[in-house]
């Protein structure tokens, strides 16, 4: 059975019950993982998960439940849980309705691949083992400490009331290593790299293996650096997860109407140096945030966010939209088929600049690299400090040594203000956000 | 019946067989801003087999429970524990267990099942109002109440045979400050493993004050300085030193890779204050369970007495490993994933001094409050993030500034470690070791020095 044959008899149940509104989302995942640890392979998983949400409306009142179960009964049970709660629930005054039909824009190009869908669990194995082989061919100081590989295929479907119906399906395969060095009793820091593409040919193994292995030997013999506040190259991954993480929060249109968001109110000002731009691109080919439509079965679209320095834009679902009487931006997003959508980026994608990595390095006078980050972010004041792992002390334009644990600290948003370069190679980053490195200037860089 | 469909397809399988089926019923509400955001409930369930076969496991799960889908993932978990084999070093064995037919289910005064909703709703819906209430600069604040109502089987080929019901309240609330251009959030949280008793033991309503009067105190202070400094840490972040920085350390998976308790059993790791503890049975603890997901019953394991390292906590494969007796710690998020070495309820015992005898001997120090997420190497290395640095000056507590990130070595930190104070709390904690679980952390107040990664 189709998953809209699922999704469609629940809107119909739900109707005949006597609600104003009714959703359907259902889903369908099937994953083939393998977990390492040690170089050796710690488990292999073969997982098939499906199940169905439905959210009513009655006078304003929601109501949404879930099952696990698609029957014809258990889906019905469902629907009834989900009328109970609207029963019992207090109305929304904000709440207009769920989206209308709109048209959808064509499948983008790239987010399902046959051959990706195909692969058997002894595939994905075949996959770590490269990785594992990628690590140890580098260098033999390095010992593998734990990494994980995936392929996801996943089918999607949303019906509603009004008649919107809308089903998809992509495929996603990632995996990660951390390598260590271990060199005469010294033991490096842990060493991280990914990958995560829609298709295999994308897909590199041996890469991940040999940057991991790279970096952790990269690691050996640290020194300390004596405090300062000054210049500051974030890889890709830190880029996003300490700058972008912010901007995706005030970017939220929810965060925003709720005054949470220190953007509020503050379209067409600037909010960051010149240097960036930002937009959240739905239907960017191969993209791993991409599709025709949302989690409420709006249409996806491309959404300025920030044009050389100046805010732009915020993402909506309709929830939102529907408060401020504009049309959604498909940013609707959904953990899965037993949550409700909340509002999440779908591919946020800074603009890359001209320079490569090692040209942006050679402009360093005093700094550091930070390449990992374990620490701490608050997304709603800016604030982060943490500890920069795999990180390298630059001067006069030159790697130097690697660092001892050192920690960094400041504001995103002024951070974002102090950006001097962006550079040319953006990778795709588990906040779902295409980042090139940055430097930044003015960070604290505090150690003992 | 799910059990007899169980046994009945773990015969075909020539390996030793785990069988387990799971349904995880929640129920949540969280009222933002004076509205209802949520108002779910739901059931997941499924069902997940782990063979054994010639010492390599297979596993594979789902979640249409029906003979043919059973079945086949049986055949799966079978064919992958053969496929896998060649390319395994490894070969499993795993330490011997009494199989166990047994019945658990949390201790409870109001089971959840048979709650009036509506006032659940009704108690959200007043936290929220005094929440906002609190103070003018609270701008915005979620409320939010979840009870979780697992169910497990286990069921084997060697014949066991266990269920237990699993009920988990928890409440967050999280409020957000702004003022002159600033914004400041903060969060607390309540619950236990119990039932809707835990709402009166600890209402929801000490988790909105104590976040909405930080929030507004925070928006209007700085960031506390970087540095070495002599610290207490507040007994709601010692639980998450425990766990965090130590107890990943004992786990006996971690302590095969090289961790840094891995050969320093019987010798001094902390200061003799410290005695830490794994406990899967504390009474309430968010990660008490009776049986571990391999059908081990789970006991109180002293991982550091007195300073002195004692145990590691273990699975069956890996007490196979160290010739010990499995401990009871091999536990599963869901029917999802295969059992994992992973700690229950683990906290360091109280001593027996106040905050002010604690405060007493620092000329120039901080409080710090309220623990944020972490994370630790097997080093003992870690970082997480406080909420709030309340400056000790003199001995005497004086103002509050926004929390940082503090880092170290966690047995430096204990080794540090010159006084605990009496007032232990156990508190929930959603622990990721690859997959996610419950669990318990918990602690007293303690006194040591660390490095706060904050503004210079």
């Amino acid at each position: 059975m189709k998953l809209t044959e699922h999704t469609g008899l629940a809107v119909k149940y739900c109707e005949r019950l006597g609600v104003d509104e009714a959703e359907a989302f259902a889903q369908s995942v099937q994953t083939n993982e393998v977990v390492i640890e040690r170089a050796e392979i710690q488990n292999e998983r073969v997982k098939t998960q499906r199940g169905i949400g439905i959210r009513v409306i009655k006078k304003k009142n929601l109501g949404f439940a879930f099952t696990s179960v698609l029957s014809k009964e258990s889906i019905e049970q469902t629907c009834r849980n989900a009328k109970s709660l609207a029963h019992i629930s207090l109305p929304n005054p904000d709440w207009v309705s769920l989206p209308i039909v709109a048209k959808l824009p064509r499948t983008p190009a790239g987010t399902f691949d046959a051959e990706t869908a195909d692969m058997s669990a002894n595939d994905v194995l075949k996959l770590a083992m490269k990785a594992c082989d990628g690590a140890k061919a580098c260098d033999k100081r390095v010992t593998i400490d734990d990494g994980k590989f995936s392929v996801v295929r996943g089918e999607a479907a949303v019906t509603n009331s009004h008649g919107v119906e809308a089903d998809g399906n992509g495929t996603l395969l990632s995996g990660y290593l951390i390598c260590v060095a271990k060199d005469k009793g010294e033991v490096s820091s842990m060493a991280f790299e990914y990958d995560v593409a829609r298709s295999l040919k994308d897909f590199s193994p041996k890469r991940i293996g040999k940057v991991a292995a790279q970096r952790a030997v990269a690691s050996l013999g640290p020194k300390a650096v004596a405090s300062f506040t000054g210049k500051v190259l974030l890889d890709c991954e830190v880029a996003a997860e300490i700058l972008l993480q912010p901007v995706v929060a005030s970017v939220n249109a929810d965060n925003v109407q709720r005054g949470r968001s220190l953007w509020a109110g503050k379209l067409g000002e600037e909010v960051a140096s010149e240097k960036l731009t930002v937009v959240d691109d739905g239907l960017m080919p191969k993209g791993i945030g991409s599709s025709r439509f949302d989690a409420e079965g709006a249409p996806c679209q491309k959404t300025q966010v920030i044009t050389a320095g100046k805010l732009e834009g915020f993402l909506h679902n309709s929830f939102t939209a529907n408060k401020e009487k504009r049309k959604s931006t498909g940013n609707a997003f959904r953990g899965g088929y037993d949550m409700l959508p909340s509002i999440f980026v779908s591919n946020l994608v800074v603009k890359a600049g001209k320079k490569q990595l090692d040209d942006i390095i050679a402009e360093v006078d005093k700094g550091i690299i930070v390449r990992r980050f374990s620490g701490n972010v608050r997304p709603d004041s800016g604030e982060f400090s943490g500890i920069a792992k795999q990180a390298s002390y630059i001067e006069n334009g030159e790697i130097k040594y690697s660092l001892k644990e050192t920690m960094v600290s400041g504001n995103a948003f002024q951070t974002l203000k102090n950006v001097i370069e962006i550079g040319s190679e953006t990778r795709p980053t588990t906040l779902q956000a295409y980042v090139p490195p940055i430097l930044v200037d003015k960070v604290n860089v505090v150690s003992e | 019946m799910i059990k007899d469909l169980l046994e009945e397809s773990l015969r075909k399988s020539h390996g030793y067989v785990e069988m387990r089926y799971h349904k995880r019923d929640t129920f949540s509400v969280s009222v933002k801003d004076g509205k209802i955001d949520t108002l779910n409930s739901g059931s997941i369930a499924g069902v997940c087999a782990r063979v054994l076969l010639d010492g390599s496991f297979g596993f594979s799960s789902t979640t249409i429970v029906e003979k043919e889908n059973v079945n086949r993932m049986l055949k799966d978990a079978d064919s992958l524990a053969k496929t896998s084999k060649p390319k395994k070093k490894r070969r499993v064995t795993l330490a011997k267990i009494k199989p166990a037919k047994d019945e658990y289910e949390t201790s409870m005064k109001v089971d959840p099942r048979k709650a009036d909703k509506q006032e659940l709703v009704r108690s959200v819906i007043d936290t929220d109002k005094e929440v906002r209430a609190f103070s003018k600069s609270i701008v915005s604040d979620t409320v939010g109440l979840n009870i979780i109502d697992d169910e497990l089987l286990f069921v084997s080929s060697e014949g066991a045979e266990i269920t237990q019901r699993i009920v988990r309240c928890l409440g967050i609330v999280t409020a957000i400050a702004r003022e002159k251009g600033n914004i400041a959030s903060a969060v607390d949280s309540i619950g236990e493993q119990g039932g809707l008793e835990v709402l009166k033991k600890t209402p929801l309503i000490n988790a909105g004050k104590t976040a909405a009067e930080r929030a507004s105190k925070l928006v209007k202070v700085e960031t506390a300085p970087g540095g070495t400094y002599p610290v207490i840490l507040e007994n709601k972040i010692v639980g998450l030193l425990a766990h965090e920085a130590v107890g990943h350390c004992s786990e006996a998976d971690l302590v095969y890779g090289g961790s840094f308790l891995a050969d320093k059993i019987g010798k001094e790791v902390a200061s003799e204050k410290v005695t830490l503890v794994d406990d899967g049975r504390f009474p309430n603890g968010f990660g008490t369970m009776k049986y571990d997901d391999e059908g081990t019953p789970t006991q109180k394991t002293v991982v550091i007495e007195k300073g002195v390292a004692r145990s590691f906590l273990h699975s069956r494969e890996t007490a196979k490993q160290f010739k010990v007796a499995p401990t009871g710690n091999a536990r599963a998020w869901n029917f999802e994933f295969d059992p994992i070495i992973r700690m229950r309820n683990t906290y360091i015992e109280p001593g027996r001094y106040t905050l002010e005898e604690l405060a007493e001997d620092i000329k120039e120090g901080f409080f710090l409050k309220g623990g944020m997420s972490g994370q630790a190497d097997f080093t003992g290395e870690f970082m997480f993030g406080t909420q709030e640095a309340v400056r000790i000056k003199n001995g005497r507590f004086g103002e509050s500034l926004r929390g940082v990130t503090i880092s170290g070595n966690a047995f430096e930190v204990l080794k540090n470690t010159d006084a605990i104070g009496k007032d232990f709390i156990m508190r929930t904690g959603l622990c990721g070791k690859e997959q996610v679980n419950y669990v318990g952390m918990g602690g007293g107040s303690l006194r040591t020095k660390l490095l706060l990664g904050g503004m210079r």
